[in-house]
């Protein structure tokens, strides 16, 4: 299969304020069709880049090409490409949804009032979306904003943590439809979060962000790889033998910890050792496989919510 | 251009949307109708006053009442030399005295247009920095649209609000009129003061003239106002300073008078009417055109400063 196309590309982005550097050179591509996420603390840069990369504020160095366009030098081209919310989706709250929606069908040719209602029943709001938007809940909002940002179909979709203060249902949500423009428009979506289970979830690939530079760049399927080490929990009685058999029997160090012992192991490896050890006689009281998640990956990459 | 007048579009719609747009109209309409009332009640008797066909005779009889009122009381010493001053220059030029109409409401009506000026203050205060206000900033800067384009729509919104304020005042007014005094030829010649005496001219004139040099203040106002809320994007800051201003202009110019730069302050300048009223010119060295280029100057300065806060910043934090 070809490697599908890039539609964003990051090229040493950088942004100073006075003497300050904020972001540090940040270098890397999207595809598409690809949900790719922007993960770091608060503060460290996220929303700067996404503000760069939609021309809200100036590049200090380097440039955002949106298919192939500069944002920097050939602004219209590069930005009828992309929709967008940049942090919370403020409407006119005076406005109803439907007149929201219209403020932005006429700022690009070709959008149809058919086209409109068409997102609108996207997004599920067929039935609130002449009442005042002032009047709407945030799970609403957050539709609305993502309606406005589809309308003129592009094909990058930027989303400044979409999930912010919805609650798990409206999460789910938001994610079921991310992951359809993916795979079945295939939009590439951008999404920043400081919530990393929650990206796990929704992402193919993420970024980490820490200090203005880029310090992890993950697919995020290598980590169900089945060649990938995990730590496994064994209850097992006597405990003193079990360790001493295991130990002949594997060249990995074995840990005891409480009334357990902590293997680490392919995921392959689990049956076929339970099997010996259960022939040798061994009463196995429990098995817990610790699912090694991003959390634990990147925690070290991350720290501290530190700002310097 | 197409996309121009979307954009003009689209701020109307925001414009209308809201209640405070729709008092500001309700608002003139009531102090029209009010103007209106009084007028008809207080002054029926003078307003009403139809001259016949001797009308001559009528004025010099009124003279003669107006002069012996003089002697007996303080007050019609200081009020009645003007009327009998303007009765004489009816008769010295032949002008019969038209009886009050709509047209003579619709001229006395023009200092509504001040109120006009402070309320496009207010729209035009608001027309970027409420942008910023709601937040929805981030989602107008994101389209495939120039700033500067984004940024002329609204200042061509804020225009096109004060004329049609404007347009709603002279035609209620001039409903107002017709209903409470009904309404005469305005090509009719009408005297009015002039310099420290009177003239002559066509109510049509009269009043086109002085509703066209209201807009002067009024532009320079409202693009200084448009400024500042570009430049802070804060309307109440906004709104103070171009108030506060428009208010204390004269008293600026007063203060500044001593000195010689003081022709090119802008509020020396704005009252364009200096120039046709047979008076002076506030200050030596001043002519039409010296306001005029002045006045553009000024108004340059208040755009350029606005476009180039609102092209150049960045949009960042709330």
């Amino acid at each position: 299969m070809d490697k599908p196309a890039v539609t964003l590309q990051l090229i040493n982005l950088k942004k100073k304020i006075g003497n300050k550097e904020i972001i540090k050179g940040l270098d890397f591509e999207i595809h598409s069709g690809e949900v790719f996420g922007f993960l770091g603390p608060n503060g460290a840069g996220k929303t700067t880049t996404i503000r760069m990369m939609v021309g809200l504020i100036d590049i200090t160095e380097g440039d955002v090409l949106i298919e192939g366009k500069s944002i920097k030098t050939d602004f219209n081209n590069a930005i009828q490409h992309v929709g967008a919310i940049v942090e919370n989706p403020e409407m006119y709250p005076f406005l109803s949804g439907w007149k929201n929606l219209k403020q932005y069908a006429r700022m690009v040719p070709g959008i149809t009032d058919h086209r409109i209602h068409e997102i609108i029943s996207l997004v599920g709001l067929e039935k609130a979306i002449h009442e005042k938007a002032g009047r709407y809940s945030l799970g609403m909002r957050q539709r609305l904003g993502i309606a406005q940002a589809l309308l003129h179909k592009p094909s990058i979709l930027i989303l400044d943590e979409p999930t912010n203060g919805l609650d798990p249902s409206g999460i789910r949500e938001i994610r079921k439809y991310i992951r359809a423009l993916a795979e079945q428009e295939n939009v590439s979506v951008i999404v920043s979060s400081h919530l990393l289970s929650e990206m796990e979830l929704l992402c193919d690939r993420i970024g980490v962000i820490k200090n203005g530079q880029l310090v992890a760049l993950e697919e995020v399927k290598t980590t169900e790889n089945s060649t990938a080490l995990q730590d496994v929990f064994i209850e097992a009685e006597p405990l003193a033998q079990a360790k001493e058999y295991l130990e002949m029997q594997l060249s990995t160090g074995i840990r005891l910890k409480g009334k357990e012992l902590i293997l680490s192991l392919q995921k392959e490896e689990i049956p076929s050792i339970l099997k010996k050890m259960i022939g040798q006689g061994f009463d196995v009281y429990g098995v817990n496989v610790l699912q090694s998640t991003l959390e634990d990956k990147f925690f070290n990459l991350i720290g501290e919510n530190s700002i310097d | 251009m197409t996309n121009l007048i979307h954009l003009i579009w689209n701020e109307q719609i925001k414009l209308y949307a809201r209640k405070s747009t729709w008092v500001m109209f309700f608002a003139l309409a009531i102090l029209v109708l009010a103007s209106g009332i009084i007028s008809r009640l207080w002054d029926s008797e003078f307003q009403t006053t139809e001259y016949g066909t001797n009308w001559q005779v009528e004025l010099q009889e009124e003279n003669i009442r107006l002069t012996s009122e003089m002697d007996n009381d303080e007050l019609s010493k200081l009020s009645n030399p003007f009327q009998l001053e303007k009765n004489m220059y009816h008769i010295e030029n032949e002008i019969k005295p038209l009886p009050y109409d709509g047209w003579q409401f619709l001229y006395d009506n023009s200092f509504f247009t001040t109120l006009i000026s402070l309320f496009t203050i207010i729209i035009a205060a608001g027309i970027v920095s409420n942008e910023f206000k709601w937040g929805t900033i981030k989602l107008l800067l994101i389209r495939p649209i120039s700033r500067s384009k984004i940024l002329l729509s609204k200042y061509l919104t804020v225009l096109l609000f004060a004329f049609t304020l404007i347009f709603f005042l002279i035609a209620i007014s001039l409903l107002t009129g017709a209903l409470f005094f009904g309404l005469n030829n305005p090509t009719q010649t009408v005297v009015l003061e002039h310099g420290m005496g009177y003239a002559h001219g066509s109510l049509l004139n009269v009043i086109l003239k002085d509703y066209g040099l209201s807009l002067v203040t009024l532009l320079m106002m409202a693009s200084f106002a448009f400024m500042i809320s570009t430049i802070f994007r804060s309307s109440s800051m906004a709104i103070g300073l171009a108030v506060t201003l428009m208010l204390a202009g004269n008293s600026i110019v007063l203060f500044a008078s001593h000195y010689s730069w003081a022709k090119y302050i802008l509020f020396t300048n704005t009252n364009l009417g200096q120039y046709f009223n047979g008076a002076e010119p506030m200050m030596e060295g001043m002519s039409l055109s010296f306001s005029v280029t002045i006045l553009c100057i000024y108004l340059a300065l208040f755009l350029m400063a606005s476009w180039v806060a609102f092209t150049k910043r960045d949009i960042a934090g709330h």
